[in-house]
């Protein structure tokens, strides 16, 4: 668990972090949103100390991190930024050993982590590990960016806009790759975007700031749902917000008995990807069947149009 | 129908003329109309220029007069840089053997104070000649690797010439034979003066640009200080550190012992040292600062000590950059060291300096080449070195 208190950055006569109280809950992902210069990466970068606080103070399982050294207590935490920040005259293996060798790990134990990584990563070994970032494309480089991240098997992985740099197709698979792996090694991830959607994807509580200030701070749905004032609103964006909200849905939410025509929907797909195949069909209901195929019972625009509404 | 036909033709031979190879071939032809080699009773002497036909026996003017013709239709004709560079090459072994044939051919059996050097014909055609293997090289694209072989052969060639004798007939190989133990003594001094005076320079240089690339308040007026120190031409920087020196070297207790004087090596060292910091700090600056933000933030959020940064990671990036610095420096140097003769500090500079006062062009000249070869060399290597430096850093 992490504990923020108190967390305040002064520059000059500004108070770009103002009094900031989080706790984050282990092995959730949470994401930061504001727009730029509200303070979300200073709050990020005062978690590993590349920044420090004015005051306030950073607590990680209840350690004060400002009593760790500095350098230790980054190894101990991962890091991945926009622009993946690769060191460009290593090879991609040599990339992402960066923190085991800084550990001092036998050689063969950092082999064995790149191996696995890599292939965790959908980076095949043979091809990859003796490149140069310079020979990747952009979604690689970025992939390999958060496997260095997570190299050392740091409990807290920090993302300042890890996503920034790819354009919307790749950015998309790779939101949904870093979800689902963060679920497979349970991995606590505190990560900053100004991308409203990204941040409804991947967050299970959202952190909005503003100025500086923490505005709201809460799961995604309630963010949605009851926006605490007219900032979180703006950012949500008022047509946008009935679709955010069905992205958070399951279709297995809204089944109801009895059967439909045509192709059938599953019930794991988001309320989201549930409506636009039922515009896109003409039809006003569909079947559901489960992962094994199973017919569960149908879906309509009607039952997902009520999980649409602004919740009563 | 013919007409067009040859009207086509011809339109076809004149694309076919390099432009570049019309130049190359104004320059070899024009050194025809020009004296070759020139005689002088002694060696301050005016001489009497002397034309291709008079300069050389009849069947290596024949020679020479072919491999000029091959290298022109070459340089007109063929788009192939390879063949370019065969003919180029061959046309300045041409030449260099043909001036020391007329060196044999005209020296006087009877007269040993009598000189013979090449003319203003054989500089011209040499300069075009190099001219053609210069673009051809380049055309060539050679790799590091490549242009350093190159060097090498073209090093090996030259010392041969000398060690054959071919040359020994030649006026400033006569100044050479006249002054050997003192000519290699003074190419130990300018080596010495020059990279030694580097080997201070990166030594404090390096250190100074990192402090000055950490602490931001360092920077700015430590290079401007290099910047005016830069501008302060040589002669007077030599005249404004004999003062200091001398001070030092009566006043400081075992200064004297060290070699330390007013006038002498001490001073040209030290103005060298001076002229090679600025290059060598404001490189390490500029390459350190060229390293990607993204990496640099990226290394210290890993968990990567201020040491292990700057060593593993901000150096390696900024070292094509720094080897550029050293480059500037040292080729600066070479060419700066020839002045410290002035002062007492030797090097290739005595030669120059003895030739101007004498008016003896071919002692002169003695001095000149040897410095201009060592620079052209040193820029060779460290432009291959750099080269290599930067692959995979893309």
């Amino acid at each position: 668990m992490i504990e923020l208190s108190h967390l305040t950055k002064v520059y000059g006569d500004t108070a770009v972090v103002n009094d900031v109280n989080m706790e984050i809950e282990a092995g959730t992902i949470t994401v930061i949103v504001g727009t730029s210069g509200s303070g979300k990466s200073t709050l990020l970068r005062m978690v590993n100390r590349l920044v420090e606080p004015t005051e306030g103070r950073v607590f990680l399982e209840g350690n004060d991190v400002s009593t760790m050294p500095p350098h230790e207590l980054r190894r101990s935490i991962g890091y991945a930024i926009q622009n993946h920040g690769l060191f460009p005259h290593w090879t991609v293996a040599r990339n992402i050993a960066t923190v085991p060798m800084l550990l001092g790990w036998d050689r063969r134990k950092v082999e064995a982590r790149v191996e696995e990584l890599m292939e965790l990563f959908q980076l095949d070994h043979a091809q990859f590990a003796n490149r140069y970032p310079h020979e990747l494309s952009g979604g690689q480089q970025q992939r390999v960016g958060v496997a260095r991240a997570m190299a050392a098997k740091p409990a807290l992985l920090l993302m300042d806009e890890p996503f920034g740099a790819l354009d919307p197709i790749i950015r998309s698979k790779a939101q949904s790759d870093l979800k689902a792996i963060q679920r497979r090694t349970g991995t606590t991830i505190l990560l900053v975007t100004h991308d409203m959607a990204e941040a409804v994807h991947l967050g299970d509580r959202i952190a909005v700031m503003d100025a500086g200030l923490l505005k709201q701070y809460a799961p995604a749905a309630d963010i949605l749902a009851r926006p605490a004032d007219a900032f979180v609103d703006d950012l949500i964006g008022s047509a946008d917000r009935p679709f955010r909200y069905l992205t958070l849905g399951k279709v297995r939410a809204a089944v109801e008995p009895g059967d439909a025509e045509g192709a059938p929907l599953a019930a794991d797909a988001s309320l989201y990807e549930g409506l636009g195949e039922l515009l896109w069909s003409g039809r006003d209901a569909a079947p559901v069947i489960d992962t094994a195929g199973a017919p569960l019972g149908r879906i309509s625009l009607e039952s997902i149009a009520e999980r649409a509404a602004r919740p009563k | 129908m013919t007409t067009l036909a040859n009207a086509e033709t011809s339109r076809a031979a004149t694309s076919r003329i390099d432009r570049f190879g019309v130049v190359i071939a104004a320059f070899l032809i024009g050194a025809l109309a020009l004296p070759f080699a020139t005689l002088r009773a002694t060696r301050i002497a005016s001489g009497t220029g002397l034309q291709l036909f008079d300069a050389l026996p009849a069947t290596t003017m024949v020679a020479v007069l072919a491999v000029l013709a091959a290298t022109i239709g070459a340089a007109l004709a063929s788009r192939r840089p390879a063949v370019r560079l065969a003919l180029g090459a061959l046309a300045l072994a041409a030449l260099a053997l043909a001036a020391g044939a007329a060196g044999a051919h005209l020296m006087p059996a009877d007269n040993p104070y009598a000189r013979v050097a090449p003319a203003s014909g054989f500089w011209v055609a040499l300069f075009g000649a190099a001219m053609l293997v210069t673009d051809a090289s380049v055309r060539l694209k050679l790799g590091p690797a490549g242009r350093i072989v190159a060097l090498v052969v073209t090093a090996t060639l030259i010392v041969g010439l000398f060690a054959s004798g071919a040359w020994s007939h030649l006026s400033i190989v006569a100044e050479y034979r006249n002054r050997a133990d003192v000519f290699w003594r003074e190419t130990i001094n300018h080596v010495i003066l020059a990279a030694g005076s580097l080997a201070a320079a990166i030594a404090v240089g390096l250190p100074l640009g990192i402090l000055a690339y950490e602490i931001k308040a360092v920077r700015d007026p430590l290079i401007n200080v290099l910047n005016v120190v830069q501008t302060i031409p040589s002669m007077a920087l030599f005249g404004i550190l004999i003062a200091p020196l001398g001070w030092i070297a009566m006043n400081v207790p075992g200064a004297h012992a060290l070699g330390i004087r007013g006038i002498g090596m001490a001073p040209a060292f030290l103005a060298l040292f001076l002229y090679s910091l600025l290059p060598m700090v404001a490189n390490t600056v500029v390459g350190l600062n060229g390293v990607s933000r993204a990496v640099v933030d990226a290394a210290r959020g890993m968990g990567l000590t201020g040491r292990q940064r700057l060593f593993q990671v901000e150096m390696p990036l900024a070292l094509p950059v720094l080897l550029t610095g050293i480059r500037i420096a040292l080729v600066q140097n070479i060419g700066l060291a020839t002045v410290a003769a002035l002062i007492g500090g030797g090097g290739f500079g005595v030669f120059l300096f003895q030739g101007l006062g004498q008016t003896a062009t071919d002692l002169i000249l003695l001095g000149a080449l040897p410095p201009v070869a060592l620079a052209f060399a040193a820029a060779v290597v460290l432009d291959a070195i750099i080269e290599i430096s930067g692959r995979g850093k893309a």
